[in-house]
């Protein structure tokens, strides 16, 4: 997957996604929103329109990359999920956990 | 008339390949298969696409696991049968079911069981057998 980094706000940023989160993918988004959130971002927007595929393993790195944005103060909202994306956030639960907006730039106001 | 399966089978070795091979087939075999509906393509590539990634994560022993994938596309149903030489698996298919919501691991094999039919496990010989049936939606 592609994942490329908009640094939005002075704390926020936004990161637009395009392929598969999977268990290939995985390991370098964890480690991106390591990165973003370690320079002083810690409200993270993951924005999944072009996702066209997620699993478990995705939901797993969303869930990791959610505590690491609150350790550090912030939060993380997913913005623009693909139908697939929505079927998986859905059919485990994670959609209660996870607040989903419809697009990056209503993710970003109202923190 | 009755029509028969259509079988589309993939082989694996891991390492070097991955679950991108099996994404790579599913586009493949939608490409071929253009009746098979936008739901069910998504059904089965989320549970092949799991189970794939289940063994190669838990199955694969020091020189790797090598996978063998049949999809059967009939007129009325899926069935997709992956079998590998990896270590055997220690699961019990019925209890699987959705972690704490904070969870980073073990959801794989409850959304698998959400977008099937039928999930079974059984080890023949030396070998894993995962089979999930799906009606054709």
């Amino acid at each position: 997957m592609d994942i490329v980094v908009h640094e939005a706000q002075p704390d926020t940023a936004v990161l637009e996604c395009s392929g598969r989160l999977n268990m290939v993918s995985a390991p370098a988004f964890r480690e991106t929103v390591a990165q973003v959130v370690g320079n002083g971002r810690s409200r993270v927007v993951v924005e999944l329109s072009a996702v066209e595929f997620m699993d478990s393993s995705g939901l797993g790195a969303l869930v990791g990359s959610l505590k690491t944005a609150r350790q550090a103060g912030g939060d993380l909202r997913i913005a623009a999920p693909s139908e697939q994306v929505q079927m998986v956030l859905q059919l485990s639960n994670i959609d209660k956990i996870l607040r989903t907006y419809p697009d990056g730039d209503a993710a970003v106001t109202d923190w | 008339m009755t029509a028969s399966a259509a079988e589309h089978t993939l082989a694996l070795s891991c390492p070097p390949d991955d679950v991108s091979a099996v994404h790579e087939f599913l586009a493949g075999v939608w490409q071929d298969e253009p009746s098979v509906s936008v739901e069910d393509r998504m059904a089965l590539e989320l549970a092949i696409v799991e189970l794939t990634s289940n063994v190669i994560e838990h199955g694969t022993r020091p020189d790797g696991v090598t996978c063998r994938l049949r999809l059967e596309i009939g007129a009325d149903r899926f069935s997709a049968l992956l079998s590998d030489d990896g270590v055997a698996a220690t699961v019990d298919t019925e209890a699987a079911q959705l972690p704490d919501g904070l969870a980073e691991s073990g959801r794989g094999l409850a959304l698998v069981r959400m977008v099937v039919d039928d999930l079974r496990y059984e080890r023949i010989a030396d070998e894993n057998r995962w089979t999930v049936l799906r009606a054709r939606h």
